[in-house]
């Protein structure tokens, strides 16, 4: 019993690190139809930019966040503006195969610049932990879960309260409409695109203080964790990448508990498409995303 | 008096398969003119040429070209689901995975020649296309993809965890020496006219089928399915069929590749890189055409190789910003960019870009 409370603890705050890493992608999904395959090389860009912090400055990684923040934004709107705006009106899987393009440009670009050597910012309170009857919950995971929740909240609070995320929501609706409204379209696009790659940025922040990344397996693990937890949850719903997080951190922990060798993983596949099949919309997503064929 | 499923329908071809696939072959032969025999002539030259080259190349040539015309029947296949119906399949690695250790698994547990392997192999490939078709291709655009993804990446880890059968993580060797090997090792000429026979029967298979009724019932599901449906064309069955015909090569591909390794592991032939590859050949070259995967292999498979052998560590860089351009620049393929550029006299490629930008 007590196995499965402490795996249980574990997947809520790994779920809530998951979340974090998500819910970008699925934000530029939902409002561009744009799959960003380079989801977890901004990720890893900016577990990178707090790592060069703390071995040059000293500084705390929670600490850096903000400069993460702005730094992976100013990154994320020129990418959109320069490049994917460019073939917003090809074929769906046009954007698709350019940010594969760039996903290669920027991890082979990080490989070059820091070698694909482990690494990992080391804190005091990362791997210590306090314990709640059987249960032990580290500090740094905690934290980051916190976080996690709190950005949720804020972007959709962003989202439903202000002009420019009405903008964002008007423009993912119905981008024809919105421009008539006087929405600047690239511009909104390219806002959204910084955004996601700011929430990836400090996403790779906490992954690199809680464990470790490298720029060859880190990457492709991360998007397609965005993947699975983005159709979990369901799209244009902020709070779909939390919902899919903790499921997917929960069934993963706990599955890792009952099923021997890496067949939690075949399972995590099996639920994937059966969620697709009879429900493409998510836990908690709108309808109107999972019909939609932009071509 | 019932006249039965109209000529050329899928129904027909279902029903008597042989019968109407020497139709189609009959009815394009009627129908050459001097006009528009050219690219099947090129192509029999090219296939002829083709034939003879193995005798004057080094082996790590034949190897190169090997992999060359692997690619051309894979970026083909992926062609006829992705291109032509539409469907964007990122799951494709999975009949490849499936054929290899199906080959594989005949040879080494069961003693089976490979020439006996092969079709059980392509059977395989067909029998689970239509298993996870028939529920996943009611997915549409990115879903679809995504459900695909993960049923490559489902099948890579049964594969990985039925240790006794497939031998697991630790991969799985074929017999090719002695009296172990049931059948005997082709060498690098051999593997070189396998591939070369596997691209062409692709290329013309591709060819054929995008010529006939099926290949419009194909494109006009691709245009719009809702319509396609209200004409009296069974969306779902040429989805399915569509999908089972790119699996049967794409695993008749795996089946060549396993014999042609020995030696490899799940992670290998259920590497979802070699599904990224065939949706990057074939969306370079041109998609929905038979030329434009064609190119798009040859040229990819070719440039990779070039920037490996000479880049050293910055060959996937140059590869990746190379991508990049010519996404920006040719978003409907190199080929029906200059397709339409000749039609409409319009050459300027800052044209072609503003007619996609946002």
């Amino acid at each position: 019993m007590g196995q499965f409370l402490q795996a249980a603890a574990y997947g809520v705050v790994q779920g809530g690190l998951l979340a974090l890493v998500a819910v970008g992608f699925s934000l530029v999904w939902g409002v561009m139809n744009v799959i960003n395959f380079s989801h977890g090389a901004f990720a890893v860009t900016g577990a990178y930019v707090a790592w060069l912090m703390s071995q040059r400055f000293g500084l705390d990684p929670f600490l850096a966040i903000p400069i993460v923040a702005v730094a992976l934004f100013g990154f994320g709107y020129v990418i959109q503006r320069g490049l994917i705006n460019l073939i917003i009106n090809a074929p769906i899987f046009l954007t698709l195969l350019l940010t594969f393009g760039l996903n290669l440009v920027i991890l082979n670009g990080l490989q070059l610049l820091f070698t694909s050597d482990d690494r990992t910012i080391d804190t005091s309170y990362a791997s210590q932990s306090f314990a709640i009857g059987v249960v032990n919950v580290p500090y740094g995971r905690l934290a980051a879960c916190f976080l996690a929740i709190v950005i949720t909240v804020a972007l959709a609070l962003v989202m439903t309260r202000t002009r420019l995320g009405h903008a964002i929501g008007a423009t993912g609706m119905d981008r024809g409409a919105a421009r008539l409204m006087g929405i600047r379209a690239r511009h909104i696009y390219a806002v959204t695109f910084g955004i996601a790659a700011a929430l990836a940025g400090i996403a790779g922040t906490m992954i690199a203080t809680v464990g470790s990344f490298n720029p060859t397996t880190t990457p492709g693990q991360l998007t397609l964790d965005a993947f699975v937890i983005s159709v979990l949850g369901g799209l244009g719903n902020m709070y779909g990448a939390l919902v899919g997080g903790l499921v997917l951190g929960i069934a993963e922990s706990i599955g890792g508990l009952l099923l021997t060798g890496t067949w939690v993983n075949a399972i995590a596949m099996a639920v994937l498409i059966v969620v697709l099949v009879i429900r493409p919309s998510g836990l908690i997503g709108k309808a109107q995303y999972s019909g939609r064929v932009e071509v | 008096m019932n006249a039965g499923p109209a000529r050329g329908s899928v129904a027909a071809v279902l029903q008597r398969p042989h019968r109407t696939l020497v139709q189609v072959f009959v009815d394009w032969i009627r129908t050459r003119r001097p006009a528009n025999s050219w690219p099947a002539l090129l192509g029999l030259v090219a296939f002829a040429a083709m034939l003879g080259v193995q005798q004057l190349i080094e082996p790590g040539t034949q190897r190169l070209l090997s992999a060359v015309f692997m690619f051309v029947a894979l970026a083909q296949a992926w062609n006829l689901i992705g291109g032509y119906t539409g469907y964007a399949s990122f799951g494709q690695v999975a009949f490849f995975g499936l054929g290899a250790y199906t080959v594989a698994v005949l040879m080494n547990n069961y003693h089976v020649s490979f020439w006996l392997a092969m079709p059980v192999a392509i059977l395989a490939g067909v029998l689970f296309a239509v298993l996870i078709g028939v529920p996943l291709l009611r997915l549409r655009g990115h879903y679809f993809a995504i459900a695909t993804l993960g049923a490559a990446e489902g099948l890579r880890e049964v594969v990985n965890n039925l240790t006794p059968i497939t031998g697991g993580g630790l991969g799985i060797t074929i017999p090719t020496f002695g009296d172990q090997a049931p059948t005997p090792y082709f060498g690098k000429p051999g593997f070189y006219l396998a591939f070369l026979v596997l691209a062409a029967v692709s290329v013309a298979v591709c060819a054929l089928l995008s010529r006939s009724r099926f290949g419009y019932a194909m494109v006009a599901v691709n245009e719009d399915q809702e319509a396609a449906g209200a004409v009296g064309i069974n969306t779902t069955l040429v989805k399915v069929v569509a999908f089972a015909v790119s699996a049967a090569i794409v695993a008749c591909a795996g089946a060549f590749y396993a014999f042609q390794q020995i030696e490899f592991y799940p992670t290998d032939v259920f590497d979802a890189s070699f599904t990224v590859l065939m949706v990057i050949m074939v969306m370079i070259g041109g998609s929905g055409t038979v030329a434009g995967p064609l190119a798009g292999a040859v040229g990819l498979e070719l440039l990779s190789q070039f920037l490996r052998v000479n880049l050293g560590a910055y060959n996937q860089l140059i590869f990746g910003a190379i991508i990049v351009v010519v996404v920006v620049f040719f978003p409907q393929g190199v080929v029906n960019y200059f397709r339409d550029a000749v039609r409409t006299r319009q050459f300027s490629i800052f044209d072609n870009v503003r007619r996609y930008r946002l």
